[in-house]
């Protein structure tokens, strides 16, 4: 059944994955759901890294992902999943896409990080006091716009002026961003698709111990 | 100098090889800095966006430039004017007074949402429903006017009310003071040897949809939940947006601008399904006309390269943002006039003599052989950008860029 499940999200077959998740969750615990949801989300990441999959099938597996969440979560016990770690994740001042940061954050959740989303277009002072909140292991800043860039530069002077710098780790991404724009901003990793932010994320979360 | 670089432009769109590399120069907020004017200045007087214009395109010349072009792409109101050609085209960028006369919630202008050195934005929303589709699809044209306009332009809300009808005269005083100026600023770019290309636009069908009526999530969703309702509704859009498109013909401009927003969202499947086929009609209906398509494949068009070569050859610029153009090259020559490689990055956060090499390296690969246009990757820099390193760019292709 977990087979099932699993492919049938990795082909991206709707309605078979929702029936035979929903089942699941009754038959075998909302657990094993999840664990075969985040497996499944990590080889559609990949497919799409490896160039089989499109930003439409990344659109309809996070949809679906969506889905099959909607009613599992709810199912899932206190305590019952470990967390991996936590993130404040938002598109920069001056920025208003969100449709990459979005589909990260689905990604991301599904390899089991708590995200809290904070949304878009936002002054530096809105991440330090969502650092500060949320006391996260990671910063997770999306910018699609030049013009913007310097405002993730500003994110991340406000957070060493806040003495919270050290206190994360701060991965930025978006169409635009490179590891010349990673220097120039301070942050520690970049990533313009979201299977490899995805991965560094997790790995910075690994170092940060 | 005008005839020149006039020249060089034609010469590469028709895969030949000119005396010097033709190109497309850079623009955005910087043209504002450089004058010493704030973004909200040059967005609200058009006196101001002239001489910002003029200014920067003394010291930074080109062949085809977006310069003093300061405001965000609307395609519904041109849209909806398709069958009027004198009104049409004008109404395909909103400015800042427009922005203030339609009160329109597409976008967000310096001095007005946004602070006065931000730059024009462009935010879209959703304003057609699902359910909708059928009547969109029966008239577009009618469904733009009634629906979508009413929804994204506060003040036209009801569209029958004398306010409305206000509005109208309004837009159509403010287009009439805008049309002089922009002709007074063509004229002062021609006595700068810049030829001021009045450049149609087009758009197409699927990104229209996805961009002005569903945003683009959720029209990837409707392919596949009522697929047969999308492709009919693209199949609808194509004849307004001939309409339209053609109108360049008559204001002299022998090509037609098509940004493409979708094209790196959808697998080669969806692309051949759903948004290639009313792109290539109205690329081949236009070509027929005599008019070329300047078509920016926005973001990573890799996967969809090969579909280009189903154009007749010699169709128009293939524009390409984060697909190598060395590898474009490769695949198109002989057959489309590729267009881009400079890289905006490199010129906000490099150095001159990045920039310089760069230039060298990149022309090297490129030029041989002809049919190529010079282009940045994203047009439109900020204000804080160095000049020094623009300065290389330009200084650059004067030096490395003659055959
Ligand atoms: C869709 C789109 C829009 C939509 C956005 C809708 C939305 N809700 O997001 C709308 C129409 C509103 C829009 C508006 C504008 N846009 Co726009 N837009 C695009 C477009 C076509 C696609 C962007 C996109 O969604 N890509 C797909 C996503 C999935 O990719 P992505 O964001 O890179 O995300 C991936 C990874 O980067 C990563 N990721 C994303 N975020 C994060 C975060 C972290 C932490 C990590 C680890 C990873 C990660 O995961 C994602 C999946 O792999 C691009 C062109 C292009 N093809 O890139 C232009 C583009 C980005 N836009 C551009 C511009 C200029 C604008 C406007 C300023 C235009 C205007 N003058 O009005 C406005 C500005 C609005 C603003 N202030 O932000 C320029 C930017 C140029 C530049 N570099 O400065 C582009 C490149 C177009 C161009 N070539 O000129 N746009």
């Amino acid at each position: 059944m977990m087979e099932e499940l699993f492919n049938a999200i990795v082909d991206l077959r709707e309605e078979d994955a929702l029936k035979i998740a929903r089942e699941m969750v009754k038959d075998v615990g909302a657990v094993k759901v999840l664990d075969t949801c985040k497996k499944a989300m990590e080889v559609v990441g990949e497919k799409f890294e490896g160039g089989e999959y499109f930003l439409s099938e990344l659109i309809w597996a996070g949809d679906l992902f969506k889905q099959i969440m909607e009613f599992t979560l709810p199912a899932l016990q206190q305590g019952e999943v470990k967390k991996v770690g936590t993130m404040v994740l938002g598109t920069v001042q001056g920025d208003v896409h969100d449709i990459g940061k979005n589909i990260f954050k689905v990604m991301v959740e599904a390899s089991g990080i708590e995200v809290f989303d904070i949304g878009i277009d936002l002054p530096p002072e809105k991440f330090v006091e969502a650092v500060e909140k949320h006391k996260p292991d990671l910063v997770g800043m999306s910018c699609l716009i030049a013009s913007s860039l310097n405002a993730m530069k500003h994110t991340v002077d406000a957070l060493k002026e806040a003495g919270l710098r050290d206190n994360v780790k701060i991965i930025i991404g978006g169409g635009r961003v490179s590891e010349p724009v990673m220097k120039y901003t301070g942050a520690d990793a970049w990533a313009d698709d979201a299977a490899r932010g995805v991965r560094l994320s997790n790995e910075l979360i690994g170092k940060k111990g | 100098m005008l005839q020149k670089r006039r020249e060089r432009l034609l010469a590469a769109a028709e895969l030949k090889e000119p005396d010097r590399v033709p190109m497309m120069g850079f623009a955005g907020d910087i043209v504002a800095a450089y004058a010493g004017f704030t973004s909200y200045e040059v967005h609200y007087d058009f006196d101001k966006a002239r001489q910002a214009a003029v200014k920067f395109l003394q010291d930074f010349p080109s062949e085809m430039s977006l310069a003093g072009l300061f405001g965000v792409n609307n395609f519904v109101p041109a849209l909806i004017f398709s069958d009027s050609p004198d009104l049409a085209q004008g109404l395909s960028i909103v400015s800042g007074p427009v922005h203030d006369i339609l009160k329109d919630k597409y976008s967000r202008f310096p001095g007005r949402e946004l602070s006065e050195n931000s730059s024009s934005q462009f935010i879209g929303g959703t304003y057609m429903q699902p359910e909708e589709y059928d009547e969109f699809i029966a008239d577009p044209v009618k469904f733009s006017f009634e629906k979508v306009l009413p929804r994204t332009a506060e003040n036209l809300k009801d569209i029958c009310s004398p306010k409305a009808m206000a509005t109208m005269i309004r837009l159509g005083m403010e287009m009439s003071s805008q049309g002089e100026k922009t002709r007074a600023m063509f004229a002062d770019l021609m006595q700068l040897g810049i030829p001021p290309l009045p450049m149609g636009f087009g758009y197409a069908p699927l990104d229209y949809i996805a961009d002005y009526l569903r945003d683009i999530p959720n029209l990837i969703m409707d392919l596949r939940n009522y697929p047969e309702k999308v492709k009919a509704a693209a199949e609808a859009t194509v004849e307004p947006i001939f309409n339209l498109a053609i109108t360049a013909k008559a204001m002299g401009s022998p090509f037609v601008f098509f940004p493409l927003h979708l094209n790196e969202y959808l697998s080669p499947r969806l692309y051949k399904e759903f948004y290639w086929p009313t792109l290539k009609e109205l690329i081949v209906r236009l070509l027929d006309e005599g008019i070329k398509s300047h078509v920016f494949f926005e973001g990573r068009h890799d996967a969809h390269l090969e579909t280009i070569l189903e154009l007749p050859k010699g169709w128009g610029i293939a524009y390409f943002e984060k697909t190598d153009v060395r590898k474009a090259k490769k695949v198109l020559q002989g057959h489309t006039c590729v267009c881009g490689g400079l890289r905006a990055s490199l010129v906000i956060g490099g150095t001159p003599e990045e920039n310089d090499r760069y230039v060298k390296e990149l022309l090297e690969e490129v030029m041989p052989g002809g049919g190529f246009i010079l282009a940045p990757d994203v047009a439109a820099l900020p204000r804080e950008t160095p000049i020094e390193n623009l300065r290389a760019v330009y200084e650059a292709v004067e030096r490395y860029g003659y055959y």
